[in-house]
């Protein structure tokens, strides 16, 4: 099989990077493992914030929708329930299907492959009933099962508050919430949500143990110091059934690595990430990286860098060369501007480091 | 940084190591140089056997006996657990052409000392095997390691008994001067500076040759690419290290390249953890360690030939190590001729981790002591001229 453009992961990036290409006229092929497309969007069920140009007010599932559409609309080709097991020389992806394997040979590759959710590791942190937020969030708004009725979330980003907050309408009780540092990290407007329902939110502290012998039964909680050591005498002890672990993401980038890109270690951004230009092309050229593979953000910038990727593909292939440079210049600018504030700035300067490594 | 040594081993994977373990042993003063990190390179990329039944009988395997001798007590002599397992091995037979081949090969293994026999229901043993194998040679004397636990164990050995490592430095030269009218080793210059020696150990693996090109030699070692598989962790399914009958053609026979350049060779080892380890492809294609879609194809095609019931099971990762291939399939090892104090002790492809440990101690020797317990005329440059 060929492709002009192959698009891995259909989540907000991989959908808007498909949908810009094929826009502007590339063929191309959108491959996702799982068996719906949208990636995380079909699990956030929160309005979004930002701007009419990102969908604000929308929630994540009807974003989700809205880009399918248009995908469906512009006839993308897309295989689902398809795993990229790897990104050999000259842009020959091995597809696994449910068929068996065979391979796609690509012009340009748009990596969409998203994040993964780090854990911590403490005293029976392998226990079922210890989870990923994510993961947690997908149990109650995709598969509509409560994973416990008692939980302890660990880890106060938007993603812990969040989640926090879903849980609590789909029924769970919350038991704390507890953050290392010594400030909540997320939005104040999805702390004082689940606060009003009475979670106590506990910074300075973390878990220390998860109790119980087949499952969790408990946890422990301690407090910690200005350099994150334990206090001993401060510990606490809850009866939970579930810990969720909200403690950021990583880049998913296997395929990067095995393409052979070039990364950088950014902690803002989650880790290694591949070094990539303004218009998200790594060191191996005809590469792009879009989404959470390209530094830990969120959907809004996801799909942002989607649309720049699949642009930028689109336009070195030979399409629509006038109208490129406009629209890339648009959403660059649009980009910068999510960027803004206390949060954004962090990430909108180290994304000016991996710029200034990248080649032009 | 320190800036003289007894001997400068160069290269930071299991043969180097172990050299440096047992240099600093006899109480050598050691320094060990690696351009990148301890196994980064080929060492880091390859299975964990120690497989005495692929070896060639005669030096090569005697070689091995020796190596497996050391192995047995290795864990406890460097308080590191390597994860040594004797867990027996079985060369697949699959046809009667093969079976007749094998026979031959068994004799010679039994005259060298090697115990080892003929299986007629291998399935007995291993049950994943298929039908069709109509036999197996069994070895109770092959035996399995973690091989990143024994550069590690290796390495901090070595530091406890005085040895130095020093890690992500890349030597630029090496220094000679004459002596009588004789080259002889003097420093070795690195990116932080020149170390003064009188020994040099060139344990560079698939890199030797450039390290002997600085001297002005050359070493017929050329990089010779082995892709493997690694499945996800299961339960007990495999006790013995499994290798098929053209595994065996392509070790003796290192000019066999296979029907489709590939090289291809059945090797299954399950690992501690219970990751399944399946290889391997032997391609001549430069430095690229990449993994290929057809080396990756070919190795899970071949598997299921051996054992058709792993189909269900998953592949988690793949990756791709450079062997140092020599043109008779035998390591390099000993004194370089026309530079005094240059040593060699490289090329050995597929059978570094096994001949690691008798690798160090004879290199050690001969540094130490001029002459190892084993002679290694056997194995010098001087066979290819």
């Amino acid at each position: 099989m060929d492709a002009e453009v192959a698009v891995v992961g259909a989540g907000p990036a991989g959908l808007s990077a498909s949908i810009e290409a094929a826009r502007l006229g590339a063929k191309i092929v959108l491959i996702d493992e799982n068996g719906k497309p949208g990636g995380q969007l079909f699990k956030q069920i929160h309005k979004f914030f930002g701007s009419m140009e990102h969908l604000a007010g929308l929630r994540g599932y009807d974003i989700g929708n809205k880009l399918w559409q248009r995908a469906m609309e512009l006839k993308i080709n897309v295989m689902l329930n398809t795993t990229v097991f790897g990104i050999f020389g000259d842009k020959t992806l091995g597809l696994l299907t449910t068929m068996g394997s065979e391979i796609l040979r690509a012009q340009r590759i748009i990596l969409a492959t998203g994040g993964s959710e780090n854990t911590i590791a403490f005293p029976g942190w392998t226990l079922p009933g210890v989870m990923g937020a994510g993961a947690a969030q997908t149990l109650i708004n995709v598969h509509r099962v409560l994973p416990g009725k008692r939980i302890l979330m660990v880890g106060s980003g938007n993603v812990g508050l969040i989640v926090s907050y879903q849980l609590l309408q789909a029924g769970a009780e919350v038991v704390a919430l507890v953050e290392a540092a010594p400030k909540i990290g997320g939005y104040r407007v999805h702390a004082a949500k689940i606060q009003r329902a009475g979670v106590p939110i506990m910074v300075s502290h973390t878990v220390k143990r998860a109790h119980g012998r087949d499952y969790v039964e408990a946890a422990t909680i301690v407090r910690v110091d200005d350099d994150l050591k334990m206090i001993p005498g401060t510990e606490k002890t809850f009866d939970v059934d579930t810990i969720c672990l909200a403690v950021g993401l990583t880049p998913l980038s296997e395929l990067a690595w095995m393409s052979g890109c070039k990364f950088i270690f950014v902690p803002t951004l989650g880790g290694h990430v591949p070094i990539h230009n303004e218009d998200l092309e790594t060191t191996v050229e005809g590469i792009y990286v879009a989404g959470d593979i390209a530094g830990i953000e969120e959907a809004s910038i996801a799909m942002e860098e989607g649309r720049l990727a699949g642009i930028a593909a689109a336009e070195s292939l030979g399409y629509a060369r006038e109208e490129a440079t406009k629209l890339k210049k648009e959403i660059k600018e649009r980009v910068q501007q999510l960027r803004r504030g206390p949060f954004g700035e962090d990430r909108y300067l180290a994304k000016q480091r991996i710029m200034k490594v990248a080649p032009r | 940084m320190v800036n003289k040594a007894d001997a400068v081993v160069i290269g930071g994977g299991v043969i180097g190591n172990s050299i440096a373990y047992y240099l600093a042993k006899y109480g050598v003063d050691t320094l060990l140089i690696e351009r990148k990190d301890l196994a980064a390179g080929t060492s880091g990329a390859c299975d964990g056997f120690i497989f005495l039944q692929s070896k060639k009988p005669g030096f090569d395997l005697r070689l091995a006996l020796e190596s497996t001798r050391l192995y047995e007590n290795l864990a406890d002599e460097l308080s590191y657990d390597i994860e040594y397992r004797k867990c027996g091995g079985m060369i697949l037979i699959e046809t009667e052409e093969q079976l007749k081949a094998i026979i031959e090969l068994v004799d010679g293994q039994r005259k060298t000392g090697l115990d080892v026999k003929l299986m007629r229901i291998p399935q007995e043993l291993e049950p994943i095997l298929s039908g069709h194998i109509i036999g197996a040679t069994h070895s109770p004397l092959d035996a399995q390691v973690n091989p990143f636990k024994v550069v590690l164990g290796f390495a901090q050995g070595a530091k406890r008994k005085g040895a130095q490592i020093l890690t992500h430095m890349e030597v630029q030269a090496i220094r000679t001067r004459t002596v009588r009218g004789e080259l002889k080793v003097d420093s070795v210059i690195t990116e932080r500076g020149e170390i003064k020696t009188n020994t040099v150990i060139n344990a560079a693996g698939v890199h030797a040759p450039v390290i002997a090109k600085m001297v002005g030699l050359d070493l017929p070692i050329i990089p010779r690419r082995g892709q493997v598989l690694v499945t996800e962790p299961l339960p007990d399914l495999v006790t013995s290290l499994l290798v098929d009958a053209e595994y065996i053609t392509l070790k003796l026979a290192p000019d066999h390249r296979g029907t489709d350049g590939l090289g291809l060779g059945f090797t299954l080892e399950q690992t501690a953890s219970g990751n399944l380890l399946i290889g391997s492809t032997r391609e001549f294609v430069g430095y690229d360690r990449r993994t290929t879609y057809h080396g990756i194809k070919a190795i899970t095609q071949n598997v299921l030939r051996i054992a058709p019931a792993l189909k269900e099971v998953n592949i988690i990762r793949s990756f791709a190590g450079l062997r140092p291939y020599t043109p008779d399939g035998l390591p390099i090892l000993g004194k370089l001729r026309g530079v005094e104090g240059f040593i060699v002790a490289a090329g050995h492809e597929g059978d570094g981790i096994a001949l690691a440990p008798i690798t160090g101690k004879l290199i050690a020797e001969l540094v130490v002591k001029g002459k190892p317990s084993i002679s290694l005329d056997e194995f010098g440059l001087e066979r290819f001229k």
